[in-house]
C-alpha cells in the first residue's frame, strides 16, 4: 500500500508531489463515500483525535470534525477561549495533558507561525496543522488544488492568481507551494502593502492590476481581507480596496474567457467579490467546502494508517 | 600566587614577544620574567597545557547576566565564571536588569558583587531613566562610580533630540553613548530578518531597513554634535558601508558585531528553533560575509558574544512568544577563529578595550598579567555539555568551532577548565 512520506501534515512545503497525488486519489474515494446514503466508514474507529483550536474557526473546525466522524474516529474538541491557556498553561503542557488521555492525533489551529512544527518536536502524536499564523494552512491548499483538478481536469500547466491580503495569509503561502508542486504557475495580486516584499523569491510574480491578473489566469483565488490580523492600516478604506481589487460581474463578463473563481471563506460579500459573482456558476466556493471534508478525510486516514503501521 | 606558564605562544600583535614560544613567570599578578626557558628549581606551580597560547585578556562589550532581577537566567557569579572559562578577563554588563541599572547605587551594587573575582566587571549604565527613552539618567554620577558606557539595552533612542542631547552632554566627561540601530516603526513586531526565509515561514520580518534608517539618523546626529558614539551589534551589509563612510568622514564612531550575525544566517530558521531568535536577527549570507569583511578591514571595531541567557520557560515556547537572545561566551572564540586567523580573532576580542577605556597592558616583564590562555588549534563541536551558563539558549549548538579557551589569569587568580 502506498503511504505518505511524512508522519505529520505541518505544511505543504514538507510534503512531496507524490504525497499530494496520494491524498487526491484517497480523497476521490472518500468523496464518493460522503455522497452515499450511508456516509460513514469504520476506518478510524480505534483512533482518537483532538481538535485543538487556539484561534477561532468555524468552517475548518466543522470540516475536520465532520471528516473525523465520517471515518468513525472518537473526537474531542478544545478551544482556547474557555481553557487553561487563559490561566497561563504552556502549549506543550496543554497538549501533553490531552495526549495523556490516550489521544492519537492532534488537529491544531494556532495563531503563531511554526506552532505545529514546534509541537511535533515535543509531543508524541501525529499533528495536522489546521492553520498556524501566517505560515501554512495545508488542508486548505490541498482542497483548493483538488477543486481545481476536479473543475479543470488537472492542475499542471494552469495559471492561478491569488488576490488580496497575501502578507497575513497562510492560505496564500500553502496554495503557492501546493500549486507549484503540481506544476501550476502562480501570480499574486493586491495592494503592494499586503504583498510580502520578497514574494518573488518563491517564483511568484506580482501583478498590481486586477484586470491584467484576471486576463492572465485560469483560476482566481480571492482571499478575504483579514482585518483582525492588521494592527495598522494597510489601505485607506474598504471602499477603495474594492474599487481596485474587488471582482464584480461586469469585470468578469468583460474578460475574453471564462475563469474559475475560488474563495476560502468566509466571504465579505461586496468587498472581495460581489454577491452575483459569488453565486455565479464560475464560482466553485461551495464545491471547495464539500471537497474540504473529503480531502481532510484522506489526510487523516493516511496519517492514521502510518500510526497503526508504526505500531505493528 | 606564583606560577610559571610553560611553553606558551604569545599572541600580542603589538608586543615584542609576538608569536614567540616562551616561559612566563608571574608573581603577585605581575609578569616577572619572559624567557625561552625558565628553570623551575623552586618548585613553582607550573601550567603545562597542550598547544598553549596566551594573549591579553579578552573583552566582551555586551553581556547580560540577569542579576539583579532575573537570577534564574544567570547570576553575576555564574556569569563571571562562564566568562573566565570562556577566556574573557573583562566584561561590560548591560543595564537590562530589574531594576534597570540607571543610577550610581545600581552601578555600585554590580561592582560590589564582582569584587574579588578574577574577571573584571564593567557596568554599562542605562542612557535614560529606566531605559524608557524619555529622560537622561544621571550619566556623570554613574561614570564616576565606574560605568563605562551608557546604553538602553536593545532599545533605540527614538527621540532624535534626546540622542542629540546625550551626545552633547557626555562630551564634558568623555562618556561613551551607545544607540541601538533599530527603527521600531519599521521593525514593528518583527521576529526575524525580512527575506526569503521569513516569507516562506510566515514569520513577521524585521527589514534591514529598520537598522539602516536609524543608523543613518544617528550618524547625522553625531556629525552635528561631535563627541563619540558606539553602535552596538550592526547586522547588515549596508550598515557596514554606512559606518565605513562615516569613519572616512572623520566621525568618532565605533561599532561591534555579534558573533551570531557573523557566523550564522537566517537559513537556520527552517525548524522554528527559538534559539535562533536573536536581536538583531540572523540575516543573509551576503550580510554575514560583508560583516566579516568589515571586521577584517577594521570598519567594525570588535566582536561581542552578546551573551544573553534566557530561561527555558521563555525559550521552549512558540516562536512568536519566545524572548530574543542567545548565550554566546562559551562558543565565542571558537566561532570567531574558524572565520579568521588567530591574530585577527584576538584583535577582534581586545580592540574595543580602548573604546570602553578598559586597561590594557602588553605581555611584557613588569606589566600586570591579565591573560587569556587558549588552544587555537582544537576543532570541536559545540554541544549542550559545553554550556557553562545557567541558561542553555545557545544558537551555536551543533556548530563546528576552531579553538577553545583554557581560561584566564587575572587579578592574581588562575581560572582554568578542569
Amino acid at each position: 500500500m502506498k503511504e505518505l512520506s511524512v508522519n505529520h501534515l505541518l505544511g505543504i512545503k514538507y510534503v512531496t508531489e507524490d504525497d499530494i497525488q496520494l491524498i487526491f486519489e484517497t480523497a476521490d474515494h472518500f468523496k464518493e463515500v460522503i455522497n452515499r446514503p450511508i456516509k460513514k466508514v469504520p476506518s478510524l474507529r480505534d483512533i482518537t483525535i483532538a481538535n485543538l483550536f487556539f484561534e477561532n474557526s468555524t468552517r475548518t473546525r466543522l470540516s475536520f470534525e465532520l471528516a473525523e466522524k465520517r471515518l468513525s474516529a472518537d473526537v474531542i474538541n478544545f478551544s482556547a477561549a474557555s481553557s487553561s491557556v487563559k490561566k497561563g498553561e504552556t502549549l506543550i503542557d496543554t497538549v501533553n495533558n490531552i495526549l495523556s488521555m490516550k489521544v492519537d492525533m492532534v488537529v491544531m489551529r494556532h495563531p503563531n507561525p511554526g506552532a505545529g512544527v514546534f509541537l511535533s518536536k515535543h509531543v508524541n502524536a501525529s499533528i495536522v496543522n489546521a492553520g498556524d499564523g501566517a505560515h501554512e494552512h495545508p488542508t486548505q491548499a490541498l482542497l483548493d488544488a483538488y477543486s481545481i483538478r476536479e473543475k479543470l481536469g488537472d492542475v499542471a500547466g494552469k495559471k492561478v492568481v491569488i488576490v488580496g491580503d497575501i502578507l497575513h495569509s497562510r492560505v496564500a503561502l500553502s496554495n503557492i507551494f501546493a500549486l507549484q508542486k503540481l506544476g501550476a504557475s502562480v501570480k499574486v495580486c493586491g495592494p503592494k502593502t499586503l504583498i510580502p516584499k520578497y514574494i518573488e523569491s518563491l517564483n511568484v510574480s506580482f501583478e498590481p492590476n486586477l484586470r491584467k491578473a484576471l486576463e492572465w489566469c485560469d483560476v482566481a483565488n480571492m482571499l478575504r481581507v483579514q482585518n483582525e490580523r492588521m494592527d495598522i492600516s494597510f489601505f485607506p478604506s474598504t471602499r477603495e480596496y474594492t474599487q481596485q481589487f474587488g471582482v464584480n460581474k461586469k469585470l468578469l463578463d468583460s474578460l475574453n474567457k471564462e475563469i474559475v473563481l475560488m474563495h476560502p471563506g468566509p466571504i465579505n460579500r461586496g468587498v472581495e467579490i460581489t454577491s452575483d459573482v459569488a453565486d455565479s456558476k464560475q464560482a466553485i466556493i461551495l464545491d471547495q467546502v464539500q471537497n474540504g471534508v473529503a480531502v481532510r478525510m484522506a489526510v487523516l486516514y493516511l496519517l492514521a494508517s502510518k500510526i497503526q503501521h508504526n505500531e505493528d | 600566587m606564583k606560577i610559571l606558564l610553560k611553553s606558551a605562544t604569545i599572541v600580542d600583535p603589538s608586543g615584542k614577544h609576538h608569536l614567540k614560544q616562551r616561559d612566563i613567570l608571574i608573581e603577585k599578578g605581575i609578569i616577572i620574567k619572559i624567557a625561552a626557558t625558565i628553570p623551575n628549581d623552586k618548585k613553582i606551580k607550573e601550567v603545562v597545557l597542550k598547544d598553549l597560547h596566551i594573549s591579553q585578556g579578552w573583552f566582551d562589550p555586551s553581556v547580560s547576566f540577569g542579576e539583579p532581577g532575573y537570577e534564574e537566567r544567570e547570576t553575576i557569579d555564574t556569569g563571571l565564571q562562564t566568562a573566565a572559562l570562556s577566556g574573557f578577563a573583562h566584561v561590560a554588563v548591560n543595564a537590562n536588569t530589574q531594576p534597570i541599572t540607571d543610577s550610581k547605587s545600581n552601578i555600585k551594587y554590580l561592582r560590589s558583587k564582582a569584587e574579588g573575582h578574577a574577571v573584571n566587571l564593567y557596568p554599562i549604565g542605562a542612557l535614560t531613566v529606566e531605559s524608557k527613552g524619555i529622560d537622561l539618567a544621571e550619566l556623570y554620577d554613574m561614570q564616576n562610580e565606574g560605568a563605562v558606557s551608557f546604553y538602553d539595552h536593545k532599545k533605540p533612542i527614538s527621540n532624535a533630540n534626546l540622542l542629540k542631547i546625550a551626545l552633547q552632554y557626555t562630551q564634558s566627561f568623555d562618556g561613551l553613548v551607545q544607540s541601538f540601530p533599530f527603527e521600531t516603526s519599521v521593525a514593528r513586531n518583527g521576529m526575524v530578518n525580512e527575506e526569503i526565509n521569513s516569507t516562506r515561514l510566515g514569520l513577521k520580518g524585521i527589514p534591514a531597513l529598520s537598522e539602516e534608517l536609524q543608523l543613518v539618523r544617528d550618524l547625522h546626529l553625531l556629525a552635528y554634535t561631535g563627541g563619540k558614539l558606539h553602535v552596538p551589534t550592526i547586522s547588515t551589509k549596508k550598515s557596514v558601508a554606512l559606518v565605513k563612510e562615516a569613519k572616512k568622514k572623520g566621525l568618532n564612531v565605533t561599532c561591534s558585531v555579534a558573533l551570531s550575525n557573523l557566523i550564522l544566517t537566517d537559513d537556520l530558521l527552517e525548524t522554528f528553533d527559538t534559539n535562533y531568535k536573536v536581536l538583531p536577527p540572523l540575516r543573509t549570507k551576503e550580510d554575514s560575509k560583508a560583516l566579516l569583511k568589515g571586521l577584517k578591514e577594521g570598519t567594525i571595531d570588535g566582536v561581542t558574544s552578546d551573551h544573553n541567557p534566557i530561561d527555558v520557560e521563555h525559550k521552549k515556547i512558540e516562536f512568536d512568544h519566545a524572548y530574543f537572545g542567545s548565550i554566546g561566551l562559551e562558543s565565542c572564540f571558537g566561532g570567531l577563529h574558524k572565520e579568521m586567523n588567530v591574530e585577527a580573532a584576538v584583535s577582534a576580542l581586545t580592540n574595543l578595550k580602548s573604546v570602553f577605556k578598559i586597561p590594557s597592558e602588553r605581555i611584557e616583564e613588569g606589566n600586570k598579567a591579565t591573560l587569556t590562555l587558549f588552544n587555537p588549534n582544537v576543532k570541536w563541536t559545540f554541544t549542550k555539555d559545553d554550556i557553562m551558563s545557567t541558561s542553555a539558549n545557545s544558537a551555536f549548538l551543533g556548530e563546528t568551532l576552531k579553538g577553545k579557551a583554557y581560561g584566564i589569569f587575572s587579578n592574581d587568580q588562575l581560572i582554568l577548565n578542569s
